[in-house]
C-alpha cells in the first residue's frame, strides 16, 4: 500500500477555483477566530488557570479517545461475537438502549454529586436525582424488552429478511 | 507501525463509522453549535455591552427564549457530539499518521475542536447548577473557548468539504444493497488472510468445515494447488496481538441498514430524551415532564426559584433595615424615597420573565413603580442611562449599568410585589429592578441607589 493518494495537499481535490477560494477563506476565518479565542483567554484568564484549562482539554481527550471509545468499540465487538445466534437488530436495540442510558447517566451524575454537597439554595437541584436515574434505567430496560419482543414477532411473521449477526 | 494502524482502524470500523454518518451528525452538530454561539454572544453582549449597543425590549421574553434555547441545545449536544465522535473514531488511526504540513494542521485543529467541545458542553452543563469543580473561571473560559470551537469548526468544514459534499445525500452514499461506498482515498487494505478466505469462498470451500479440516490434515488427500495455497494463507495467525486482530476480523459485521437504523434511532432517542426531561426548567409546556433539570418552575419563595440568596449577598440585615431608602440622583441633585413613599407612588403591574443566564426561566407578575416615573423625579431626559447599585456587599453584579432603552420602557419596574405578595427577601426585598428582555443577573435585587448618567 502506497500513500500516493494521500500525500497530496489536503486542498488539492477542489473541483473549481470558486470552491478553492471559499475553502481558503473559511480556513483564514477559522484560524483568525481560533487566535481570537486564544487572545481572549490570555487577556482574561490568569496563566495559572490557563494551565488548568489545558489540563482539562488534554484530560477530556484521554477520557474520550483513550477510555470511553475503546470500551464502546469493545462492547460492540463483544456483543457481536457473543451473540452470533442473536439477530443483528436485537443487538442494535440493546446497544442503542445502553447508549441512551449512558447519555442520561452522564448528564445526571454531576447533579447527584453536586446535590450531595451541602446546598445553600434549595431551589437549585430540587429533586432526588439518583432514584430518578434508577427509575429511568428501569424504564429503558422495560422499553427495550418490549421493542425486542415486537421486533422478534415481526421477524417471525416475515421470514424473508432473516439476517443474523453471524 | 502502518500495519498496526491499519489493524486498529479495521478493528474499530463498523458499518456506521463512515463519512456519510459523520456528515449527517456533523450537520446536526454544526447547526447546534452555531445556535449556541449566536445565543451565547447575545447573552454576553447583554451583560457586557459596548457603549454604542442597544437591545430590543420587545418581545419581553426574547432573552428567556434565546438563553433557554442556548442551554437546551447545549444539553442536546451531549448525544450529538458523542454520536459524531462515534462515527469518526477510526480516523484516529490514520496511516500514515502524518502526511504533510497541511495534514498536521488538520489533525491539530480537529484535536483542538474535539477537546474544546467536550470541555465546553460539560462545564456548561455543570454551570447550570452552580457546580465548578475545575481550576479556572467558568465565564471567561466559556467565552474564549466558544471562539476556539467555532474557529476550528470552520477549518474542519473547509478541509472536509470534498467529503461533506460527496456524502451530502443518502442516494450518493450507499450502493443498491444499502452498503456504504467508501471514498477512494480512504480505503483500508484488506489483510492477505481475509483475501485468502475470500478466494477459498470463491472456490466453494468452507475452511471452517470439519470435512475440509480433515482433508487438510490427511497427507493422502491431494488438494488443488490454488486451494492449498489459499488455505495456507488463511491460517489463524500466531502471536497474541495478531490473534486478537484476527478474532475481531472474523467478527461478522451486521447488515448495513439494520445498524444504521439502530445508530440513528439511539442518537435521536437520547437527544429527544435529555431535551424533553430537562427543558421544563425553561419552557412551560415541558414542566410536567421536568424530571432531570436542575430547576423547577414555581418552586421557591413567591413561587419563583432563586439564584443568588440573600445570605450569599450578605444583605440579611441591610435589606430588613426599617430606615431603608432608595436614593435617585442626577449629578448633585438627589431624592430619597422611603419604602412607604415608594409604595405611595402610582403602582403598575407587568408580566415579565426572570430568565437566568443558567437557562432556567419563569414568567412572573410584578407590581411596583415605573422606573421612568422615578427618574422623572430628578428630571432625567429620554437618553438617560442608569447606574444601579445594590445593597450587596460584594459580587460582580452589585453595580449594574442600564441602557436608556430599558430605563424608558414602560414595562421596567422598581418592583415591590411579586406574584401578588410583598417581595420576599430572597427576591430582593424591599425593592428590585425588573426590566424586559434582560438576563436575571441584571435584574438587580435589594436596590440601594439609582444614578442617572
Amino acid at each position: 500500500m502506497t500513500a500516493s493518494a494521500s500525500s497530496e495537499s489536503v486542498l488539492a481535490t477542489s473541483p473549481s477555483r470558486g470552491v478553492f477560494i471559499g475553502r481558503v477563506a473559511l480556513i483564514v476565518f477559522g484560524a483568525a477566530l481560533t487566535l481570537l479565542g486564544a487572545y481572549v483567554m490570555m487577556t482574561t484568564v490568569k496563566p495559572k488557570n490557563i494551565v488548568g484549562v489545558i489540563t482539562w482539554l488534554i484530560g477530556a481527550l484521554i477520557l474520550h479517545d483513550g477510555i470511553i471509545s475503546p470500551i464502546v468499540v469493545g462492547i460492540g465487538i463483544g456483543l457481536k461475537r457473543v451473540g452470533r445466534r442473536i439477530p443483528a437488530s436485537v443487538l442494535w436495540i440493546v446497544q442503542g438502549a445502553v447508549f441512551v442510558g449512558s447519555v442520561f447517566t452522564l448528564v445526571v451524575v454531576p447533579e447527584i454529586i453536586r446535590k450531595a454537597k451541602i446546598p445553600k439554595n434549595y431551589t437549585v437541584l430540587p429533586f432526588d436525582y439518583a432514584p430518578r436515574l434508577a427509575i429511568l434505567w428501569g424504564v429503558i430496560v422495560v422499553l427495550t424488552a418490549v421493542v425486542i419482543v415486537v421486533v422478534l414477532r415481526v421477524r417471525r411473521r416475515s421470514p424473508v429478511d432473516h439476517t443474523p449477526a453471524a | 507501525m502502518r500495519h498496526l494502524l491499519f489493524d486498529l482502524r479495521r478493528s474499530v470500523s463498523s458499518t456506521n463509522r463512515n463519512a456519510r454518518s459523520a456528515t449527517v451528525m456533523g450537520r446536526l452538530l454544526g447547526v447546534a453549535f452555531v445556535v449556541c454561539i449566536l445565543t451565547g454572544l447575545y447573552s454576553h453582549f447583554l451583560q457586557q455591552p459596548y457603549s454604542w449597543m442597544h437591545f430590543p425590549t420587545h418581545p419581553v421574553s426574547l432573552y428567556k427564549w434565546s438563553q433557554g434555547v442556548h442551554i437546551t441545545v447545549g444539553i442536546a449536544c451531549f448525544p450529538l457530539l458523542l454520536g459524531k465522535l462515534y462515527t469518526i473514531f477510526p480516523q484516529l488511526f490514520q496511516s500514515p499518521p502524518i502526511k504533510s504540513i497541511g495534514h498536521v494542521f488538520e489533525r491539530a485543529s480537529i484535536t483542538l475542536f474535539v477537546s474544546s467541545s467536550l470541555v465546553q458542553i460539560f462545564t456548561g452543563l455543570l454551570n447550570t447548577f452552580q457546580y465548578y469543580p475545575w481550576p479556572f473561571p467558568f465565564k471567561q473560559v466559556h467565552f474564549a473557548l466558544s471562539f476556539v470551537i467555532i474557529g476550528s469548526l470552520a477549518i474542519h468544514i473547509a478541509l472536509k468539504l470534498p467529503l461533506i459534499t460527496r456524502y451530502w445525500t443518502a442516494k450518493r452514499s450507499y450502493d443498491a444493497n444499502g452498503e456504504f461506498i467508501p471514498p477512494e482515498s480512504d480505503l483500508v487494505p484488506v489483510t492477505p488472510r481475509k483475501q485468502a478466505l475470500e478466494r477459498l469462498a470463491a472456490l466453494g470451500v468452507d475452511p471452517t468445515s470439519a470435512a475440509f479440516q480433515r482433508d487438510l490434515d490427511d497427507p493422502t488427500v491431494v488438494l488443488d494447488a490454488e486451494v492449498s495455497s489459499a488455505a495456507f494463507e488463511a491460517r489463524r495467525p500466531k502471536g497474541f496481538v495478531a490473534r486478537i486482530f484476527a478474532w475481531i476480523d472474523d467478527t461478522p459485521s451486521s447488515p448495513a441498514k439494520t445498524s444504521r437504523r439502530g445508530f440513528f434511532t439511539a442518537v435521536t432517542a437520547s437527544t429527544v430524551g435529555v431535551v424533553a426531561l430537562t427543558a421544563g426548567q425553561s419552557f412551560k409546556p415541558f414542566d410536567t415532564i421536568n424530571v432531570l433539570a436542575p430547576r423547577q418552575q414555581g418552586l421557591g419563595p413567591n413561587d419563583l426559584p432563586i439564584n443568588r440568596t440573600a445570605a450569599a449577598a450578605q444583605v440579611l440585615e441591610t435589606a430588613m433595615d426599617p430606615n431603608w431608602g432608595l436614593t435617585i440622583s442626577k449629578g448633585a441633585f438627589s431624592v430619597r424615597l422611603s419604602a412607604a413613599q415608594l409604595l405611595a407612588l402610582p403602582q403598575h403591574q407587568a408580566d415579565l420573565p426572570i430568565s437566568c443566564v443558567e437557562g432556567w426561566s419563569q414568567m412572573a407578575t410584578w407590581r411596583g413603580v415605573r422606573l421612568v416615573d422615578l427618574v422623572a423625579l430628578v428630571d432625567a431626559d429620554a437618553s438617560a442611562s442608569l447606574k444601579v447599585t445594590s445593597l450587596e456587599k460584594k459580587g460582580g453584579y452589585r453595580i449594574m449599568m442600564m441602557g436608556s432603552e430599558y430605563v424608558h420602557d414602560p414595562n421596567t419596574l422598581v418592583a415591590t410585589h411579586l406574584n401578588g405578595e410583598r417581595l420576599d427577601i430572597e427576591h430582593g426585598y424591599p425593592a428590585r429592578m425588573i426590566a424586559p428582555g434582560r438576563p436575571g443577573v441584571l435584574q438587580t435585587k435589594w436596590l440601594s441607589t439609582l444614578e442617572v448618567l
